[in-house]
């Protein structure tokens, strides 16, 4: 793990933010500038319904928290995460940081979400 | 006593010295883990606190950012969000980490980084697949929804914002409760292991010198008694011999009972000898 | 004039028009959608309008991304039932309409091309209106120069980049520059097909409707040029000159503005725009674009005040297109759970 940390420690570097989510989001994410398709690979999935599989957002999930390098945080939206919760749960690095946010269709869920589930529990709050 | 649980050590006085010299360390780390432990401890219930209220925070600003988006939209038309999405060339927006030290604990904080938005001709785009220049999305919505498309890049900055703060703070809630683990095992190590084993072993030395001490003052004891044993064999001895030197200067005056002197002498001299023994102080006469 | 022979030809697409003209939804059917909590709902109360095909096979629960398209594909399909009865010369006036989104689609698809990107697919983020034959070809196309020479020369689009946009330009200038330049060119051309080729009623028609389209782009694109890197020659050169728009001498003031303040002082002289500027100033929660979209749509519903003139086409489609924008908003307000701001949209036939 601390392999990983000083990952970010070393050296004084720039890092990419990626973003996995609906439409809507991820444009505005981009508009405000993260979006970035040096190489040829993007660092965003627009997930659309029907026609993106639960193994895309994998994919996508596994290349910007592992594959990729220059990854620094990861945002993904809630109903994105549950469709891989397995891998957004079982995910324990300090970087890249990987951040759920809501989507734009659903209403947020903080009960869903890893991170505060694990937040929540140390807090000693019990949800319901 | 035999030597359980400690650590393995001949017991002797330098030994002890260094036991104690090593449970005083461990004793002393055991205080200064604990201090740091603590001191993360107390970090880490503030950023519990910290990063629930902030996710609340950036929820609402990222549902006012999509909600100017929306707005832009409306102005600017559905075709918006594609040439948004194909413009895209190289990140503008980039964060950078930097370390903060928490009780020694490295921690790393993001930051955002924003770049120069047209990209100029002299940074030299690799290749043929440049166009930073035909592409960047400052104009986007030039003809209409130019200023509600404006509106919602800074309200998306905005939340990028409050997300960049999340992920620091959500970053060193990783880091930070790993290193309390860590830090607790080992106090737990210090506590529970190596503190009581190094008691152990103090006791064990301490009884153990104790009994050689005892075992000592024994061997004193006996070497003493069995010296004033031999003493007084000596004593008696040098007494015997001297009545046996009188009884013999006895008997050179009286020749004549020489002969069964022998025997009857040996019984007088058995008598004198008890006398003398007797009284040691008579012997020399 | 046209009395006489309108109605031999355009008369029955004239009739479909005003037809179809009362589907377009009224005040109570939008304040019953106003009532509604989820996106359902709103599918719900669209299913007693004529949208109720559109969406009927849409999955639950219906997406704002997917009301779009499908309420797009409406439009396409009354378009293409008036296109395909259409005689000239009100054919070519109704493949003008079609030419905005043509251009958004061809500046997307150079776009794509600038960035390598597979433009074969791109064609699905294309507007439908704005298809053009030589989309096919599309998946041989790498370059943004064999975009030009092997799509974009056979398009009706070709003589507006001929006028105002090189090869070169292509992968130089700004996008969304081209994308002025073609849409300036092409409002000019528009124009001047209603004055001097159609003429007659629809030219008078047209002429407030075009002209309030130009200023509206003029100090659109002025106000939002301000701050940026633009010169104001780059500026001057997108600005549409068409006749009954802004006066020139107001143009000349834009286009020298600097700032905010500048660009009030001159919309001053013109009533109308100062009228607009106005009312977003004195209204916080109302943008000067609201304001453009409102008077767009008052412009659009005096065109229907008269007859035998083809005003009333592009009137029904830009007041479908403004239809689909409220549902649209809508429905976002609903979703996103926004509803202060549910009154955003604008009332088409009181």
């Amino acid at each position: 793990m601390s392999a990983t940390i000083s990952r970010g420690l070393d050296r004084p570097h720039e890092w990419l933010m990626a973003v996995i989510g609906d439409e809507d989001t991820v444009t505005g994410f981009l508009l405000a500038g993260i979006g970035d398709a040096s190489g040829g690979a993007h660092n965003f999935l627009v997930v659309r319904r029907g026609s993106t599989s639960d193994e895309d957002i994998a994919d996508a999930f596994r290349r910007f928290t592992a594959a990729r390098a220059d990854v620094g945080i990861v945002l993904i939206t809630q109903s994105a995460a549950n469709r891989i919760r397995h891998l957004v749960s079982e995910y324990r690095q300090a970087m890249p940081a990987v951040l759920e946010i809501p989507s734009k269709d659903e209403p947020y869920d903080a009960a869903q979400d890893s991170t505060l589930q694990r937040v929540r529990a140390l807090l000693g709050i019990r949800e319901r | 006593m035999s030597q359980r649980g400690g650590v393995p050590v001949v017991p002797s006085r330098m030994a002890l010295t260094q036991i104690k010299a090593r449970l005083g360390g461990a004793r002393r780390g055991h205080a200064m883990l604990k201090k740091k432990a603590d001191a993360l401890l107390v970090r880490f219930r503030g950023l519990l606190r910290q990063i629930l209220e902030l996710k609340e925070a950036c929820a609402v600003k990222l549902r006012e950012a999509l909600f100017a988006l929306t707005a832009a939209k409306y102005a600017a038309g559905e075709d918006l969000k594609h040439v948004i999405q194909e413009s895209v060339h190289r990140a503008t927006l980039r964060v950078s980490t930097t370390a903060e030290n928490v009780a020694g604990v490295q921690i790393p904080c993001f930051e955002c980084r924003q770049r120069a938005e047209t990209p100029s001709l002299a940074e030299g785009d690799t290749g043929g697949e440049g166009h930073g220049r035909a592409l960047h999305t400052t104009y986007a919505g030039l003809g209409k929804g130019g200023q509600q498309v404006a509106a919602s890049r800074e309200a998306f900055r905005a939340a990028l914002d409050a997300y960049v703060r999340l992920a620091s703070l959500q970053t060193s809630f990783i880091v930070l409760d790993e290193a309390i683990k860590i830090t607790n095992r080992r106090v737990n190590a210090l506590e529970n292991v190596v503190i009581p084993r190094f008691e152990e072993t103090l006791a064990y030395i301490v009884s153990e010198l104790d009994e050689q001490e005892r075992e000592e003052f024994f061997r004193l004891k006996l070497v003493q008694n069995r010296k004033k044993r031999e003493l007084e064999k000596r004593d008696a001895q040098a007494a015997a011999e001297r009545a046996r030197r009188a009884v013999q200067a006895f008997a050179a005056f009286d020749a004549a009972a020489f002969g069964d002197g022998c025997s009857g002498g040996s019984e007088r001299l058995g008598l004198l000898e008890q006398a003398a023994g007797h009284d040691p102080e008579l012997l020399p006469l | 004039m046209e009395m006489l022979t309108f109605n031999a030809s355009d008369g029955y697409l004239e009739a479909m028009m005003r037809g179809l003209r009362a589907s377009i939804l009224t005040a109570s059917e939008y304040n019953n959608i106003m009532q509604c909590e989820t996106t359902e709902d709103i599918r719900m109360t669209l299913n007693g309008t004529d949208y109720a095909p559109y969406l009927q096979n849409e999955p639950v629960p219906l997406q704002t991304a997917a009301l779009v398209t499908r309420l797009t594909e409406r439009i396409v399909s009354d378009f293409a039932g008036i296109r395909s009865s259409a005689y000239e010369p009100l054919a070519t006036f109704l493949d003008y309409l079609t030419y905005p989104y043509m251009i958004d689609n061809l500046v997307l698809l150079i776009t794509g091309a600038l960035r390598n990107r597979e433009l074969s697919d791109l064609i699905d983020k294309c507007h439908p209106l704005g298809m053009f034959e030589g989309m096919g070809t599309l998946s041989i196309v790498a370059t943004p120069e064999e975009l030009y020479r092997d799509v974009i020369v056979d398009t009706p689009l070709a003589s507006y980049f001929v006028d105002c946009v090189s090869i070169q330009d292509l992968s130089e200038l700004n996008i969304e520059i081209i994308r002025n330049l073609l849409y300036k060119a092409y409002l000019e051309d528009f124009a001047d097909l209603c004055a001097r080729r159609i003429g007659g009623i629809t030219a008078q028609v047209m002429a407030p409707v075009l002209g309030f389209e130009a200023g509206r782009r003029i100090v659109n694109i002025t106000l939002n040029s301000l701050g940026t890197d633009l010169t104001k020659e780059q500026r001057a050169a997108l600005f549409p000159h068409v006749p009954n728009s802004l006066d020139a001498e107001i143009v000349h003031l834009l286009a020298r503005a600097d700032d905010e303040p500048a660009v009030a002082v001159a919309l001053d002289r013109s009533p109308v725009f100062r009228a607009l500027f106005q009312r977003a100033a004195d209204h916080p929660e109302r943008s000067l674009e609201d304001e453009f979209f409102e008077h767009e749509v008052k412009l659009l519903r005096e065109a229907f005040d008269q007859q035998f003139h083809y005003g009333v086409f592009y009137a029904y489609f830009r007041l479908r297109e403004q239809e689909v924008r409220n549902l649209v908003w809508l429905a976002e307000c609903i979703a996103q759970r926004q509803r202060a701001h549910l009154g955003k949209v604008v009332n088409i036939f009181g």
